[in-house]
């Protein structure tokens, strides 16, 4: 894509100039001299003074001060120049304003409106062809009444009267050369008008809508002023008067210049009150001076108007340069090169209108200008694409973040809720250990000491040991295994060292599992009570407590000596020694509490409870 | 004789506690006190051999006349006597510097033969107790300011401790050690000691902060 304005300018231009060199090798009778007198009639004047003029006559150069009708006489001898059977042909490359042409004093052409306002034939080359009734064999006329306008009443001089050298020969020869010429002047101008119309309308749009693009809206300005005033040089008749006209084209580059201006400056990304103010008040002064100086000056005002709009853009444009002289990108040597390009037309069309000649290279200058006016343009609609693609790729990441950052805030926000659940129900638990505590506590020990029976006092120890676990078992903290192991040894040792039983303690070192509390409390309870059992019923010596762990159970097995628990007392028996709640504690727990027991061979009690699998995964 | 601190608010066992320390320590002067400010009053005027300090009070807590009587009287013996079994409650207490705890429920003789031994410089140390002064020493291994005074434990110290956490009894671990009782007794002794002195020394550190920093 940014390739394509290159080839298309490479390509207009080499085509350009293969045609250019088309009129060299053309062949025919070109006449560069005629007799000119003025007047008006439908005749070469016979009363008015003529003069031998050279062709191209330049009314600026040789009438100043004369707005014709001119008349222009030359004459040729069709023999030997035309073919016997083949039709001759007059090419007028430059007429202006129009034109009528006689041949032997008939009229065989005629451009338009020769009375105002008059058909603008400035740019249109005419081919006129030469009936073969009226062509004489020997010498013949041509008459060519030309007319057009003071230097001094247009604004540019390609629109002031004068008429170009002539060609005269085979048509067939000269209909290729009126073609590429039509082309040059006017074919092309109406095609690159119409671009930038379209293009200058569709950036208007696009720059109108979007303020921070303004640089946009005066591009697409600029472009579509040149397009209107481009308009002119194939809009051949307009219902006004050429003074009305020249004043509005005039007026008009005042408005092109602070499109141009202002599209540099904001393109730069610079703009000032004082721009914004002068440049609309300018675009007010200049069609006031045109009118103050009137008509018979316009070219004189409108020169000096031209000077002071060209400085204005040229200063703009070095400031563009120097904002963006750091970057050096590709996008700033386009924008170099165009700006260049256009200095360069810009230079030619002084000089031309300075000699007052239109060479090849002027007419090609006045082509470059709305071809760099395109590429720009298709760069800058190329950049809006590229920012909108950006902006459409900005929007998507951002959508994503958001939804990221949502998410997070929502993972948060849960993780949060947790958090507080977990400290209120902490911050419950610790309320009702110390309520529990304090209160059924207090009463507890107070019973556990001033109680007479022993039997109540134990009672109530009991209670208190029950309860305290509970209140353990509402923390719901897994306890390590390992930990666990202490506190089970040192008390379950303990208290057997009290009643004079030989305890044997065998466990694993390092066990890195957990129990869930749960699990914790009631291993304690269970291993509490078959101590208990042992010290009071069991007479045994010994008592050996091994704990293992295997396929993620935790296995506890307590064998003693004792005189094991009587068959047939086997149920009577088994609420004071709690088996059936042994066994009760361990179903809670999905383990399992198996008493293996026979007189005179002790009791083995084999617990197996479930490892707190949630966490043992954890280090 | 000795001069006894009794602080415990139920009068019943306040009672019960009286009758048992006067079985131990026959010919000892027992003041009691059933709230901290009282008690803290009565620390500041008379000097006391041996306190016995419920934690749980009905106008603060007990840690507050350990820690009183501590910075008043260094060489007065303070017990804790409570219904909590648990490090939570415990060691604060501990770090205030209590040397020794006795839960209340248990039978008397029991009460009995630890407060004895407590007398006799022979603190008790439950594994959950040994565990949370295993894990205070070993996160102050970590970098400390250098203002702190370095309190750590001996190889010896750290080795009973691990052992008590497994709950071997202090009987055993002398077996396993090679050493009389008498020694254990004293390791555990030192824990406290060190557990209290490192303990002070941060606080006051902490204090200080406060009073830079406000």
């Amino acid at each position: 894509m940014p390739r394509l304005p290159f080839h298309l300018v490479h390509f207009l231009l080499c085509w350009l100039l293969a045609g250019a060199a088309l009129p060299a090798a053309a062949q025919g009778l070109r006449i560069t001299s005629a007799l000119a007198a003025e007047g008006g009639g439908r005749a070469f004047p016979a009363d008015a003074p003529a003069r031998s003029v050279a062709l191209p006559d330049d009314w600026a150069r040789t009438r100043s001060g004369s707005g014709g009708p001119v008349w222009y006489r030359v004459g040729f001898q069709a023999t030997g120049l035309i073919a016997p059977g083949e039709l001759a042909a007059l090419f007028i490359k430059h007429a202006c304003t129009n034109l009528e042409v006689y041949l032997n004093g008939q009229l065989v052409h005629s451009g338009g409106r020769m009375d105002e306002p008059l058909t603008n034939n400035c740019n249109h080359p005419q081919l006129v062809p030469l009936p073969e009734a009226l062509v004489a064999p020997g010498l013949n006329t041509i008459d060519i009444k030309v007319v057009g306008h003071r230097l001094a009443e247009v604004g540019s001089r390609a629109r002031s009267g004068g008429l170009s050298a002539l060609e005269i020969g085979p048509q067939s020869v000269l209909a290729s050369q009126h073609a590429w010429r039509t082309t040059l002047n006017v074919a092309l101008p109406q095609a690159i008008g119409a671009t930038l119309l379209l293009m200058g309308g569709f950036m208007f749009v696009l720059g109108f809508i979007n303020r921070r693009e303004s640089h946009l809206a005066y591009f697409g300005a600029l472009s579509v002023g040149w397009a209107i005033i481009d308009a002119r040089l194939w809009l051949r008749t307009l219902p006004l008067e050429n003074t009305v006209v020249e004043f509005l084209l005039c007026s008009m580059l005042a408005f092109i210049t602070l499109a141009g201006v202002q599209f540099l400056l904001r393109y730069a990304r610079w703009r000032h009150t004082l721009v914004d103010r002068l440049l609309p008040l300018q675009c007010a002064l200049m069609p006031l001076t045109l009118v103050l100086a009137g008509p018979h000056r316009l070219h004189a005002v409108a020169s000096i108007w031209y000077f002071v709009l060209a400085l204005e853009v040229t200063a703009a444009a070095a400031f563009y340069l120097r904002t963006h002289w750091h970057t050096r990108s590709r996008g700033f040597w386009l924008m170099a090169a165009m700006l260049s390009a256009l200095a360069l037309a810009g230079l030619i069309e002084f000089f031309a209108q300075q000699q007052g000649t239109r060479p090849v290279a002027a007419q090609l200058a006045q082509l470059v200008t709305p071809i760099m006016f395109v590429v720009v343009g298709l760069r800058l609609v190329q950049q809006h694409g590229r920012a909108l693609q950006e902006a459409e790729l900005g929007k998507a990441h951002l959508e994503q973040r958001v939804r990221e950052a949502s998410a997070e805030i929502e993972r948060n926000f849960r993780q949060l809720s947790e958090l507080r659940v977990e400290q209120i129900t902490e911050r419950e638990r610790k309320r009702i250990a110390a309520d529990l505590h304090d209160d059924l506590g207090a009463k507890l020990l107070t019973i556990v000491h001033t109680s007479d029976s022993e039997r109540i006092s134990t009672l109530a120890r009991e209670a208190l040991e029950e309860m305290r676990l509970s209140v353990r078992g509402l923390t719901g903290k897994p306890v390590k295994l390992a930990d666990a192991l202490g506190d089970w040894r040192a008390e379950v040792v303990n208290r057997l060292a009290q009643a004079g039983i030989e305890g044997e303690w065998s466990a694993p070192d390092d066990l890195p599992q957990t129990l869930s509390a749960r699990a914790y409390v009631q291993t304690t309870r269970i291993l509490r009570e078959a101590t208990s059992n042992i010290i009071k019923h069991s007479g045994a010596s010994n008592c050996s407590i091994a704990c293992r762990v295997a396929e993620g159970d935790f296995q506890l097995v307590v064998q003693d000596n004792g005189e094991g628990i009587p068959l047939e007392l086997d149920g009577r028996l088994d609420r004071g020694h709690g088996m059936a709640s042994m066994k009760h504690r361990a179903k809670q727990l999905q383990g399992q509490c198996l008493v293996e027991s026979g007189p005179g061979y002790g009791t083995v009690i084999r617990l197996t409870v479930p490892l707190d699998r949630a966490l043992e995964v954890q280090p | 004789m000795k001069n006894i601190l009794l602080l415990e608010d139920l009068p019943e066992i306040r009672a019960w506690l009286r009758k048992l320390v006067l079985q131990v320590f026959p010919a000892s002067q027992i003041s009691e006190s059933a709230r901290v400010h009282d008690a803290i009053s009565l620390v500041s005027a008379v000097k006391f051999d041996l306190a016995l300090i419920d934690l749980g009070l009905p106008d603060g807590s007990g840690v507050d006349v350990v820690t009183k009587l501590r910075d008043v009287q260094p060489e007065a013996q303070s017990v804790v006597v409570t219904i909590h079994d648990d490090d939570e409650h415990l060691f604060p207490a501990l770090q205030a510097g209590a040397f020794g705890y006795i839960l209340k429920e248990q039978p008397r003789e029991l009460i009995t033969e630890q407060l004895q031994r407590i007398s006799q410089g022979e603190p008790p140390l439950s594994p959950s107790i040994a565990r949370r002064v295993m894990a205070y020493f070993s996160a102050k291994a970590k970098p400390q300011p250098s203002t702190l005074p370095h309190v750590s434990l001996t190889d010896r110290e750290s080795e009973v401790l691990l052992r008590v956490a497994k709950g071997y009894t202090l009987p055993e671990i002398g077996v396993q050690l090679g050493l009389s009782r008498h020694t254990i007794a004293d390791y555990v002794k030192q824990i406290y000691r060190k557990l209290n002195v490192s303990s002070r020394a941060e606080a006051a550190l902490e204090a200080q902060r406060m009073g830079l920093f406000r």
